[in-house]
Order: structure tokens, then C-alpha cells, then sequence
């Protein structure tokens, strides 16, 4: 994707992304944050670190910040879960105000079945075929693990939501996530 | 084969203004040599993390060279961070992995693969321009001046005699100042040394 066949609502998140400040983007690109990931490979702010693991960019994330810069995390809800050590020994313990954005694999079909993040988690819904069990851990985790969060739903404003993001994360001086159910193109 | 001291005490005689990230059981020894306000003990435990908090301080602060001093352990932990430093195209990035072939401060434990590992050859794999090994201490400390001046990344694979050091710790009884306050707290005293704020 060129930067000039960016839809606006892409145009519109980097814009927001660049008036907060944010100088790094880093995380392992999904089909959710790609278009994100497309424009940032082809744009010089903010600069895009790709990382091989999400841990990876969340400890990225951290000494960047040790070092004065203003990072954004963008990773799925997939590799949240296997990020744990690497936000808290670092992040976490530092007070980093480290704005995430967590892209939500499989809640639509969760939404759609008629479960939620409250739904308790019986081992017999975590192996059902039709649900991603993904769906199902990620906010229980990002409470579990302290971290202050917000949801924009599918038919939500990202950009409104980002930019609320970025301010969040500031004002609680700990990192703070966006879990975002709907397209960022 | 080195000693902690002769591969610590060269690096503390050379360094000047550089960043030095460390961890695992080079964390008090270079904190007993060592007590600039730009010293990071990232010693909370992050499954391996350490390499890449100091990518991180490193692309933050292009003017200023970053030592890593990462342990063996810890680097098998993370090894695709070597293409990550290679993708980031950071040039002012030393990092120093400590092969002691085992798990140090949790008794000695063997890291697996120990004896036929190459980190030399990963890293140059990865696509290090520069890369190096030690196994003696003559050649390191006569090399420390290239190293910390010369625009890398450079990998450096250090061949170290295992120690007796026990699990690391934060309270003030700790003779390394940077491990006698918190991490949120010596984050912010290693801010304001980099001028970025507290």
C-alpha cells in the first residue's frame, strides 16, 4: 500500500500518532495493524522497529523510553499473552508510560456465540472448535497483570481512541493498553 | 579463559560516557567497579529482555554507544533479538554476551546446547558487521578502544570462568548503588543523566 492510497482512517491514526508524539512504533505486524505496519515501512515518523517476538518490543519499548524517545506498542492479543515477562520486568516495574494497542483476534465469533470476557473459563470452553480461546484470556490477563485499559468496539472511532490512549498512558505513568476490536484501515 | 575481573576491570578503566545495560551475574560485579549514573542494572527479571531494553536506549540516543553485558542464558533466550538489531539499524550498540555455559546465579545449571554453541557464528549469521570472541585477556583489554569507539553493531562472545554470584536483588544493603533503590527510581536517576528527563 502506498502512502497515497492510505484509506483516511489509516491516514488519520498515523496523523494522530505524530501530533502525540509518539517517535517509535514497534511490534510484529497481524492482518489488523498491517496497514499501520505498511505505512510507517514507507514513512520516516514515527520509525517502525519490527521485532521478532512481542516481549522483544515491549523491552524495546522500555529502553527507548529510558532514552527519552515516545514508543507505541502494536501487537495482537496473540502475542500479548506472550509478552508477559518482558512487560513486567521492565515496563511495568519501571513506570514506563508505555502506550499499547492490542489488535483482537477471534472476539467477533465470541461476541457472536454470546460470551464475553467475563465468562468463566471452564476447560471445556477453552478446547471448543468454534471459539478462539484467545478471545477469552485477554482481558482477564490484562487485569491480571495490572494494566489499565480501554476497548474500542468494531464500530468504535480509533482514532478518538488512540489519541485518548496516548493521554491515558501519561497521566498514569504506567504502560497502558488499547484493546481494539475493529480494522484500523 | 577470563576472569570477571579481567573482563570487567579493562572495560571499566576504557569507558567514558557510554550506556552500560547489565545483567545476571555480571550485575554486582560491575556495580562493586562501577557507580556512573549512566549504569543499568536490568536485574528484574524479563525472561532474556535485557539486549533489547538496551536496542531500545540505543536507537533513543544515536550519539551515545550502549554496552550491553548480557549473560549466555539469557541471550539463548532471545536470539531472534540479533536480527532485531540488525533490522533497527543501530550502529551504537556493543553487545557482549558472558558465556559462562551455564545458569549462574541459580546454582550453575547447565544452558542447553552448552559446549556446542557458537554465538560468534549466530550472531554473524544474523549480519553483525563486526564481530568478535575473547577467550583471553590480553586481546580484550588491548581491543576495548575499537570496541567502544567504533560504529558496529559489533557482537563480542566472551569466554568467562564461572563465579559464585547469587541471586540479584534490590534493597539498600546492596553494595552496587544501582541496586540499592528501586528500578522505577534508578530509571529515573539514568533519565536525567541521559538529559531525558525524569
Amino acid at each position: 500500500m502506498s502512502a497515497n492510497t492510505l484509506t483516511p482512517r489509516t491516514r488519520a491514526v498515523l496523523a494522530t500518532l505524530v501530533d502525540g508524539g509518539v517517535t517509535h512504533v514497534l511490534g510484529v505486524p497481524d492482518n489488523t495493524s498491517a496497514p499501520i505496519f505498511d505505512a510507517l515501512s514507507r514513512d520516516t515518523a514515527p520509525r517502525l522497529v519490527i521485532t521478532t517476538r512481542e516481549g522483544e518490543a515491549f523491552a524495546l519499548a522500555s529502553g527507548l523510553w529510558l532514552g527519552g524517545a515516545s514508543p507505541l506498542v502494536l501487537v495482537q492479543n496473540t502475542g500479548f499473552l506472550e509478552s508477559g515477562d518482558g512487560l513486567r520486568g521492565t515496563a511495568v516495574r519501571m513506570g514506563a508510560p508505555l502506550p499499547f494497542i492490542v489488535t483482537a483476534r477471534g472476539y467477533a465469533r465470541m461476541t457472536a456465540l454470546g460470551f464475553g470476557p467475563d465468562t468463566p473459563r471452564t476447560p471445556e470452553l477453552l478446547r471448543r472448535p468454534d471459539l478462539d480461546s484467545v478471545a477469552l484470556m485477554t482481558e482477564p490477563t490484562l487485569r491480571a497483570w495490572g494494566i489499565p485499559y480501554r476497548t474500542c468496539a468494531a464500530d468504535g472511532d480509533p482514532v478518538e481512541a488512540v489519541a485518548r490512549l496516548l493521554t491515558d498512558a501519561r497521566a498514569l505513568q504506567h504502560p497502558t493498553a488499547l484493546l481494539l476490536l475493529g480494522s484500523l484501515a | 579463559m577470563l576472569t570477571r575481573a579481567q573482563l570487567l576491570e579493562p572495560l571499566a578503566a576504557h569507558r567514558t560516557d557510554e550506556v552500560v545495560v547489565t545483567t545476571m551475574s555480571v550485575t554486582r560485579p560491575w556495580g562493586r567497579l562501577s557507580s556512573h549514573d549512566l549504569d543499568f542494572a536490568s536485574a528484574d527479571s524479563a525472561m532474556g529482555h535485557t539486549a533489547d531494553l538496551a536496542l531500545g536506549v540505543a536507537l533513543a540516543r544515536p550519539d551515545r554507544m550502549v554496552v550491553c553485558l548480557n549473560g549466555d542464558g539469557s541471550m539463548l533466550m532471545t536470539l531472534g533479538t540479533l536480527a532485531t538489531v540488525i533490522g533497527s539499524g543501530a550502529t551504537n550498540y556493543l553487545l557482549i554476551v558472558v558465556e559462562n555455559g551455564s545458569y549462574e546465579i541459580t546454582g550453575h545449571q547447565p544452558i542447553p546446547g552448552r559446549g556446542s554453541l557458537d554465538f560468534a557464528a549466530m550472531a554473524r549469521g544474523a549480519g553483525f558487521p563486526r564481530v568478535f570472541r575473547f577467550d583471553e585477556p590480553v586481546a580484550w583489554a588491548r581491543s576495548l578502544p575499537d570496541l567502544l569507539r567504533t560504529p558496529g553493531p559489533t557482537f563480542v562472545q566472551t569466554i568467562v570462568e564461572p563465579t559464585a554470584e547469587g541471586p540479584i536483588s534490590r534493597r539498600p544493603t546492596e553494595p552496587s548503588r544501582y541496586l540499592q533503590v528501586s528500578l522505577a527510581d534508578w530509571a529515573r536517576v539514568f533519565r536525567k543523566a541521559l538529559g531525558a528527563g525524569v
